[in-house]
This record gives C-alpha cells, structure tokens and sequence, in this order.
C-alpha cells in the first residue's frame, strides 16, 4: 500500500543564493519553476481579459437590441459624430498597439532603453486618444447631444428652448417630467441642420456609455503601462523575466481590440449622405 | 506519515514570510501579519469572519421580516421600513453571504492543499480580493446609513430608477463585491490549471476542487454583465440616459434579462460549492469512494454551462414572446439533470458503506434531503402553466430558500463541522453540535413548507401585509424562525467554543482518506513539509495505508463516535 | 377536458376557469412525482444509513461501477421532464392566444390601485366579467412594473409601462376571487406629518382601506364572475359616458369607446391625414387596417394596440411603407384613454 504522499525528488537547489540556478529571484515562492509562474500569469491575463470581453459584451448587446428596434434613429444620429476625429483615435490606437508589440519584443530581447522608449510612445498615444476624445466630447454638449434626461439641453452655451431660457440640466433631471417632448434641431459635422426625433437620446445614450466606458479602460491602461515604465526604468526586467510588460501590452490590445469594434459600429454604420 | 527532511523548494522571499514548516497561525505573530498575509488559509479565515458576520446581519433582517409578518397589520414596524428590510434581507445575504461563503472561505483554505499546491496562483490578488470585499461592504453599510433601498434585491426597473432611496450607492457596492469575487474566480481557475502537485491528476482531483473549478468558472463569465447590469442602471438613476425607462424610450424588460444573465448563474455559484462540500462529506462519512466520481465532476460543469442558458426562465410572465419561452421551459428541465445525477449518486456512495453519523454527516444527509425538495419543486416552476399561477408568490421564496439554505447553507455547516479541527486544531463539542444541527433542521422545514402552501393557495411575495386566510401559515413560519435562529446560535456557539475549550484535534479525526487530511492538523505554512506526489485517489480507501487513515482517537478520547 | 367545478383543495384554490382544470391535474402529477422520487431517495439514503451505520466488524466495500446504472438515471428523467415540458408548453399556449370573441376589458395598473375600464367606457375600480364568456383583458401601466393574479382564475401577466400585455381567460361558475398585484410596486407609510396610521379591515371586498399607509400589497381589487344579466346591470350602472346620448333622446352606442374615437378623429386632427375610406391621404387610410400586416421602413408590423400608440407618440418609428415622415407627434397632447379610444375606432373601421 503506498503512501499518498511520497518525498519529492531532491531538485538541484542545493545554492540559496537566490540569483541563479532553480531559484532565481523573481521566483515567487509558491511556484516550483519560473515556466509554471509565467504560465500561470499569462493565463490568469487571459481569463481577465474574458471577464473585460463579456462586460462589454452586454453593452454591445444593448446596442444591438436598440438598433434592431430603432435602426432610424442609428441611422440619422451617426451624421453627429466625428468621423475623422474618430478615424484619428483608431489609428492613433492601432498605433500604440503596435508600439505595445515592440515594447514587449525589445523586453524579451532584454533591451531596456528600447523598451523605455516604445512604453512611452504607447502611454502618450493613449494620452492622445484622450486628447481627441475630450474635443469630442466638449462638441456634443455645446450641442445638448447630451444622454437621457439631458438631451436638448445645450449644457454650455446657456440653454434656450422655446424662446424660455432653460435652468442647467442637471436641475432639471430632479423635477423634468419626460424626455425631450420638443424636436431636437442641432447642426450635424457636416454643417447641415438636421432635425432628430425625441427617442434619438438612445443613441446617444449608448454611445457615451460604450465610449465612456471605454475611455475608463484607456486610462486604467495608461495606469498599468506607466507602472510597468517604471519598473522596467528601475531595471526590473530582463531577458528572463518580463512578464509585467507582456502582460501590460496583452491588456492594452484588449482596449484597442474593443475600440475597432466600437468605431466602425457607432460612427460608420448609417445612411451615407 | 514518513517525513523526510527534505526542505521546501523555495526562494528567498519565503523567510519573509515565515517558516513554511511552522504551523500557519503561529508562523507569524501580531495583527500587521494578518493585515498584510499573502497566506491562503489566513485569507480564508478572515473572509470566514466576515461572512459570518454578513449571515448574522442578514439573518437579524429575516427574523425582523418574519416578526412583522406575525400578526396582520402593523406588527413592529411600518411599510416602507419592512420593504428595507426584506430588500436587504436579500441583498446581503446573496451579495456579503452566500456568494463569497464557500468559495472565499473553505475553498481558499483548502483548494491549494488539496492540489498539493503551497498556494493559489495569485497570493496578492487574493489579498486583493479580501480587500475590495471589505470595501464593497463599506459601501453597502454607507448605503443603508443613507437609507437604503427598497426594491427588492432584484432592483426591478422602472421602480429602482425612480425611487428616492440609495440605490446608487448600493448597487456600486455590489459592483465593487463583483470585482472581488471574479478576482477569486480567475485565482482559483489558474491555480487549478497550473499548480496541481504531481500524480493530482484531472481524474484524482477532489470533487471539492471540481466544485470549486466550475464555480470559478461562472464567477469569470457571470459577474462581469452584472457589473453591467448595475453600472447602466446607476448611470440610468443618474444620467436619465432612458435604456430601462420606457418614457424615454427604453425597455424595462431589459433590465430583466441583463440582471437574471448573471444571476440565474449566479445561483449555480451559490449551490456548486454546497454540493461540492458534500461530496467530501459522503465519501468520507460513508468510507467509500465517491459512486460515479466522473459523473459527478462533469456534473458540475454541465451546471456551469448549462446554467447560463436558462435566465428566462425568471421572466415567464414579463412580457417575452412565446417562442422564447418555451426555449427557457426546455432548457430548464435540461439543466435539472445534472442535479439530479448528482443525488443519485451520493445516495448510490452510501450503500455497503461504513456510515459514522457525526454531525457533518447529519448536515451532508439533510442536505440531500433539503436540496431533493429545493430541486423538484422546481419542476413546478419550470412547467410553464403551472409556473403562471405560482410565479412571484410564496412558493417561489420557499422553492429557493430550499435550494439556497437548505442547499448551500446547511452544506456550509457541514463544512465547518467537518473542517473545523483541520482549521483550527481543536475539536469541538459533537453533542452540541448534533443538538444544535436538529434544531436547524427543524426550524427550517418549519419555516419553509408552510410557504410553499401558501404560494400555491395565492399568496404573493414581498407584501408587507396579507388577508386573513394566510394568517395561520405566516405564524407557523415566524415560528420556525425563531427555532432556526437557536440551532443557528447553538452552531456558532459549538465552533467558537472549541477555539478556546476544544480538545486538541488529531491530524485526522474522522479517518478521512482525503489529501487534506494526510498533511498535519492544522497545517504548516506552505501546506506540506516536503512536496507531495499523489500516488492514489482522495477517495480510495482500500488503498489508503492504516495509518493514513488512523484517527489518533486511541490515545484521545474519541467524541467523534458519541463517547464523553 | 370538461370544465369541473372543485372546492379548494389543501394546495390550490377553487377552479374558476376553463384552464384551472389542466393546471390543477399537471400540479398534482408534479407533486406526486415528487412525492414518490423523495420519499425514493430519502428514504433509501436513511435506510443505508442505518443499515450500514459504523459498528465493530461492519467494514465498507469498495465503491464499485455500475455504467449501465448511470445511464439509465441520466437518460430515464429526460423522458419525464420531456413530457412535463410539453404539458406546461401546451396549457401556457392555450392560455396565450385569446379567442376571436373575447369581450376586452382595459387594465390601468397604477401605484396602488387597478382600474378597470368597459366596453361600454364605463371605469370601475373591480373587475366584473360574465360567465362561459372569454374575457381579455389588455393592461397597461402609467408607473412602474405590476402584475394581474387572481388565483382562482390561474391567471398571472405582468403590466409593463410602455407597452400593452395582455391575458385572457372563460370563467366557469358564478363566483368571486382576489386580485392581487404580484410585481412588487414599492409603498407608501410616511406622510407629511410621519409615519401612516395602517389597520387593515376584516372585509373581504375592501380590506385595505383607504387614507392609511399602502403599497404593492394592498394593490387589492376583486374579480366578479356574474351571470350575463347581472353582468349587463353592472354595466349599466357605470356607464356614464352613456348618459351623452341618453339625454339626447339617442340610443347608447354598443362600441361607445369607438364612438369616442370618432369625435376625436376630428377633434385632434387626424382627418387632415388620415382618411376611413379606403383612400390614401398624406397618411394611410384607417380602414381596414386593423390587424393587417403592414410593410414598414423597418420591416413587418401588424396594427395592433401597440402600433397605433407608438404611431401616435412616435410617429416615425415605423413607417408604412411609400408614405413619408411627416406625421408629428402628439405626446404631451393626448391622454391615455383617448389613445384606447381612437384604437377603438381604428379597430371599427373594417
């Protein structure tokens, strides 16, 4: 009858220096190999990286129902969104991802200077991406393209509807009845006046949520790179060890992963006119 | 149990740790090593704590509710005050309770001891996990200081978006508690994947960690469209933004199938980890191999897998078309299979077995017994005209209270019963715990068949008050409430007990041939004092050595067979 | 099946409609199934745990296979729960499609209280319906989500803002029943100067009464199964809108809410668009149109309740196909009941 559990075989880790052999020093010392901790990284990454795919999943599922139901409206609304702003983000972010791929290829060549300096490309795109999205965003309120409660309420240049000056639109989320009952007439990006009807607030609704919350994951990405800049700066990495950069570039493809599909949908599906 | 003096394999981070051979509660002194421990087992412990204490409050909430509805009328409080109440009856004991229970507490103890691992895969971000527990319970109490919310803990749309309660804070509480429980999923997931022990194959793998391996699974793909879910409808609460609010020209029915997306699967990670644990209990408890072992674990999947596609089911009467209906009715009744293989073979695990009726084992048969009642009657509500005149009644509350007390809950107790000495090193006291057992079981049947009467005599739920007709059986439940609550108390009190009067426990008190109990009682800081290979089965008691499976009840008395 | 006329029994009330029967006999073929399966499984587990309890010289066997033995409790349930499935299937499709000649009554559900309202416009706050006639009762609501229960009947539908659901049902015997709002709705206990006095009333009809604290549960109402002669009076007794044509030395109209429509079909301007005979205006022709299937920009519709209100709130969500966008909205300028009052002259006009 054997024992259940039987003696490991002696490892050759006879030297407690730390730094070579079996126990190099960025072994944690729950895992018996650095293979097994890098393996258990990279796939705890990609299980995370399902997780971020299915909370998105269920916005993307909104977005589907709510064209199925209201294809007019995704029809018309897109005309208020700027493509070449939006074209701009996506190259700017295919970009980085790019510059994220050479990041992690120069880490694992153990290059350090070369890393640095395709970190920082990556994190100032971001920065970029954030730059133009705040144009854009600033552009829709001064339209009163703003979501739900707001719509109609051209939030900063002081709002006037039906020839009464409306209070702020915040002000009146606390006693307004009911959407927008009147029209709403804005100028769309290509100077023409165009007029919406009052449920085209979903649209809009769900364009800030999706790009909202995907603005959220650019910054937390920006977060993470810039942490691992860091270490990598401190020279924490080498040719062996470089898992935070892999890691870091993985997640951020996500975030450029999640903004081809946005773009295309939100800004470039609709009636050309 | 031959021991050689083979050191751990290890780097040097492993001294600022403590000793790994140390035992685990004395490895490290002083609250900062709590505070900062990477220990899977203290973290277990820790989210033990807390989710006792969540099961405490959320229980106080219950016994208030069933007070009011003792008597017709006002009883002890008012109509806004009870729909608080019921609302976080619910929400705590789903969101700070049962969904970390098993899985925050015995799995993160004991799924990398029995893997053979000398952690989870992620040490820091189980940390983490504990961490972001705590402060989405910080946001939660802020919530109920606030004034709570009195939706129901399903926060139904139109009513959650217009009521002036604080249901922003609340549902961002939830929010953050999702984050803590995908972390321990995707934990969990790794460490399975990439740190079982040599000779742990996928077929010797316990059913605890099967268990704990699907649960995992539908933490990962679940949690996250909750997050949705409550983000669209904060930003709805805030914004206006008018997905859910049919004036604006949303849909309320919307916010039906994005909430039952994730919890329908939801209650498969509240009831995977109960049927997991007693699957330990039955092996052990019966002397035998688990009947079916392979059964039993792809069960567990299917449930994962199967649980994900039966959501509609909770909206029979809301408003989907009939075509889709009957898809949810079908795939229903699908995923009532697994179930049931699962109590068939428990039941097939005790025949020609050596049965020791400790109180774990009483917890593990009142489990199949409860669990059985939970599981048919949702056949009822699974048959679609029969669940027309039974939905959002009583019968429901009794159908899931059956399924998730007497489910997962008793299963829980069961756990901690059994788990207790391999935890703590002490022994607590089984007459105690037996009386206490037979209180809970009594009180609960109590409490809950005389709701599944009154369900289907057309009592509806979460009413504050109720016609005369159901006078008799709301007072048979309160009833029942307050015998739970005594065999409930008496628990906490056997376990608490023994930390500070509890004979010291032998390594393996009730000669379980389980991985876990072959490493000492309780167990060194890096779980093995030499890196185990596994050459037999958790479950193979016919080839389990004599002194694997030896007591140590020789030289100590032995409670465990009834003897003072 | 025939229509039987049971008392309550232990679990379920009285059987009051034509759909009782079936749901009652498919809720006990459950219910002793259960019976049998639990006391099957528990009682041989508590058996084995007696018979094969610890004891000197009683040692356990080894577990062993048994393949024949899995399959047969994994394949033989799915035959079972195959044939519950296709009963509940079947009573819920029987209970989804109303007869052609169901009397409609309206449903108003609104925090916390139903209103009903008649063929004839007459409005009660209970509902009354003749006996072995089919009843559908179309819902909606002006708040938050709540739902149709009356027990005795077996009929349950929720009531959904924004959109019109509908059930229906053929009562069976002269009676009365319980409705119940079964969605929770929220309450009200708090009033300007605190808390609510609340005493519910040992009255069957009326036993929440009013001016106290209320809510989801006291959303109360009754549901009357009369003799059609009994249910004529009560028609008449609420019938005030009769009164218009009564005063006038005229008969009361049979459809007086299409009646209503009519006037309105002026009074709010559709007539500038919309012709009743046959031809086409800027907007499609109201005749005939009732229940057609009508090509849209956005595919198929059929004219239903639904259509018509969304038309009349929205009217560029869908458009009849070779006609433009042109119609404007009339939300904020016309109330619900008038909405229900031009569907009923649409439907008129076949």
């Amino acid at each position: 009858m054997s024992n259940v559990i039987e003696p490991a075989q002696p490892a050759s880790h006879d030297d407690h220096d730390g730094h070579s052999g079996a126990h190099p020093h960025f072994l944690q010392h729950h895992f018996d190999t650095p293979a097994q901790q890098f393996e258990a990284a990279k796939l705890g990454m990609w299980v995370f990286i399902a997780t971020e795919i299915l909370m998105f999943g269920g916005l993307f599922c909104a977005y589907a129902i709510w064209r199925g139901m209201d294809p007019a409206i995704f029809d018309q609304a897109h005309h208020f969104l700027n493509k070449k702003m939006g074209a701009s983000n996506t190259v700017v972010l295919l970009f980085s991802s790019l510059t994220a791929a050479l990041a992690v290829r120069s880490a694992q060549r153990g290059k350090r200077n070369e890393t640095t300096a395709y970190l920082i490309v990556t994190i100032v795109c971001a920065f970029a991406f954030l730059v133009i999205k705040y144009f854009e965003y600033t552009h829709k309120f001064h339209l009163g393209l703003l979501p739900g409660h707001c719509f109609g309420h051209p939030w900063f240049s002081g709002a006037i509807q039906n020839g009464q000056e409306v209070g702020s639109c915040l002000r009146i989320h606390a006693d307004a009845p009911a959407g927008s009952p009147e029209w709403v007439r804005a100028i769309d990006e290509s100077g023409n006046l165009q007029v919406l009807p009052p449920r085209a607030n979903m649209f809009f609704g769900i364009y800030f949520c999706m790009t909202g919350l995907h603005a959220v994951h650019v910054i937390i990405g920006m977060s993470i790179l810039t942490w691992v800049l860091i270490k990598n700066i401190k020279g924490q990495f080498s040719k062996e060890y470089f898992t935070h950069v892999d890691l870091g570039a993985l997640y951020w493809h996500l975030v450029d992963l999640v903004w081809i599909y946005l773009f295309p949908l939100l800004y470039l599906v609709g009636k050309p006119e | 149990m031959a021991a050689v003096d083979m050191p751990i394999v290890s780097g040097h981070a492993a001294d600022a740790h403590g000793d790994p051979h140390a035992m685990y509660l004395k490895a490290k002194k002083g609250w900062a090593s709590w505070v900062w421990t990477l220990d899977h087992k203290r973290i277990g412990l820790m989210y033990l704590t807390m989710v006792s204490l969540a099961f405490l409050v959320g229980g106080v909430f219950a016994l208030l509710v069933r007070l009011e509805l003792f008597t017709r009328g006002r009883t002890i409080m008012d109509a806004e005050t009870y729909n608080r109440f019921f609302t976080l009856h619910g929400s705590v004991m789903v969101f700070l309770f049962i969904i970390p229970s098993v899985p925050a507490a015995l799995g993160n103890f004991f799924l990398p001891i029995m893997i053979g691992a000398k952690d989870v895969a992620f040490p820091r971000l189980n940390m983490l996990s504990f961490y972001i527990y705590l402060l989405g319970l910080t946001i939660i109490l802020t919530s109920l200081v606030m004034g709570a919310v009195d939706t129901g803990w399903t926060f139904y749309t139109p009513y959650s978006v217009q009521t002036a309660n604080s249901v922003i804070s609340m549902t961002m509480g939830v929010f953050v508690l999702g984050f803590s429980s995908i972390l321990t999923g995707v934990n969990f997931l790794v460490t399975v994947h990439t740190m079982r022990a040599p000779g742990c194959t996928w077929n010797r793998m316990p059913l605890f960690v099967w268990g704990m391996y699907a649960t995992a699974l539908i933490q990962i793909l679940a949690t996250p469209v909750l997050a949705i879910t409550l983000l669209l409808l904060a930003t709805e609460r805030f914004f206006g933004i008018g997905i859910f609010d049919p004036k604006l020209g949303g849909d309320p029915v919307l916010f039906q199938h994005f909430f039952w997306f994730y919890s329908h699967p939801a209650v498969y990670i509240m009831i995977v980890p109960g049927m997991a644990i007693t699957s330990e209990l039955i092996a052990t408890f019966s002397r035998r191999a688990i009947f079916g072992h392979f059964a039993i674990a792809m069960s567990s999947i299917a449930l994962a897998v199967l649980g994900f596609l039966v959501w509609g089911h909770h909206l029979f009467v809301a408003g989907m078309s009939e075509f889709a209906t009957m898809l949810f009715s079908a795939l229903t009744f699908l995923v009532a299979i697994p179930s049931g293989v699962k109590v068939f073979n428990w039941t097939a695990t005790m025949y020609k077995g050596s049965i020791l009726w400790a109180s774990p084992m009483l917890y593990a048969m009142a489990f199949i017994f409860l669990f059985t009642i939970g599981g048919l009657t949702g056949l009822f509500l699974g048959t679609l005209s029969v669940d027309v005149h039974l939905t959002d009644t009583y019968f429901v509350v009794a159908h899931f209270h059956y399924v998730m007390m007497g489910g997962t809950v008793i299963a829980f107790l069961g756990g901690l019963l059994y788990w207790w000495p391999k935890m703590t090193g002490k022994m607590h006291d089984e007459r105690k715990a037996k009386i206490g057992f037979w209180f809970v079981f009594v009180g609960f049947n109590t409490v809950f068949i005389p709701q599944f009467i009154m369900g289907s005599r057309g009592m509806p739920r979460r009413y504050y008050d109720y016609l005369p007709q159901f006078q008799p059986f709301h007072q048979a439940s309160t009833i029942g409430s307050w015998i739970l609550a005594i065999g409930l108390f008496t628990t906490a009190y056997t376990l608490l007990e023994a930390l500070w009067r509890g004979k010291k426990a032998p390594r393996n008190p009730w000669g379980s041939a389980g991985y876990e109990w072959m490493t000492d009682t309780p167990p060194p800081l890096a779980n093995y004092h030499t890196s185990p290979v596994f050459t037999r089965g958790p479950y193979d008691y016919h080839l389990a050595t004599p002194e694997e499976l030896s007591t140590g009840w020789d030289e100590v008395e032995a409670p465990a067979q009834g003897k003072k | 099946m025939n229509e039987p006329n049971e008392p309550p029994t232990f679990q379920l009330p009285e059987q009051m409609s034509t759909v009782a029967g079936d749901i009652d006999w498919l809720y006990y073929f459950i219910y002793w199934l259960s019976v049998v399966l639990f006391v099957a499984i528990v009682g041989t587990m508590i058996y084995w745990a007696i018979k094969y309890r610890e004891r000197k010289g009683h040692k356990a066997e080894p577990t062993g296979h048994n393949l024949p033995l899995e399959v047969a409790w994994t394949v033989a349930p799915i035959f079972i729960l195959a044939f519950l499935f296709h009963k509940g299937f079947q009573g819920y499709m029987d209970m989804a499609i109303a007869p052609a000649n169901a009397i409609e009554i309206h449903v108003n559900a609104k925090q916390w209280a139903w209103e009903f309202v008649y063929p004839n416009g007459g409005s009660s706050a209970e509902l009354h319906v003749p006996v072995h006639r089919p009843v559908k009762l179309v819902m909606g609501s002006t708040d938050v989500l709540h739902s149709f229960y009356v027990p005795a009947l077996r009929v349950k539908r929720d009531v959904v803002p924004g959109m019109y659901s509908s059930v229906w049902f053929e009562a069976t015997h002269v009676g009365h029943d319980d409705i119940f709002c079964a969605e929770y709705c929220g309450g009200r206990s708090t009033g300007p100067s605190g808390e609510l006095p609340y005493e519910p009333s040992d009255d069957p009809r009326n036993p929440y009464p009013p001016g106290q604290a209320t809510g989801h549960w006291a959303m109360h109402s009754m549901s009357f199964v009369e003799t059609p002669e009994d249910y004529e009076k009560f028609l008449k007794s609420i019938g005030d809108k009769c009164d218009q044509y009564l005063t006038q030395g005229k008969p009361c109209p049979a459809d007086i809410a299409a009646e209503q429509g009519l006037r309105l079909y002026g009074a709010k301007g559709c007539l500038a668009c919309h012709t009743t005979t046959g031809a086409p205006g800027i907007g499609p022709t109201w005749k005939g149109i009732w229940a057609k299937k009508e090509s849209t920009n956005v595919g198929q519709v059929t004219v239903d309740e639904n259509y018509v209100r969304e038309s009349i709130l929205d009217p560029q969500a869908k458009i009849v196909t070779g006609f433009g966008p042109v119609m404007p909205t009339f939300r904020g300028q016309i109330s619900d009941a008038e909405i229900g009052e031009l569907t009923a002259y649409i439907r008129s006009l076949k």
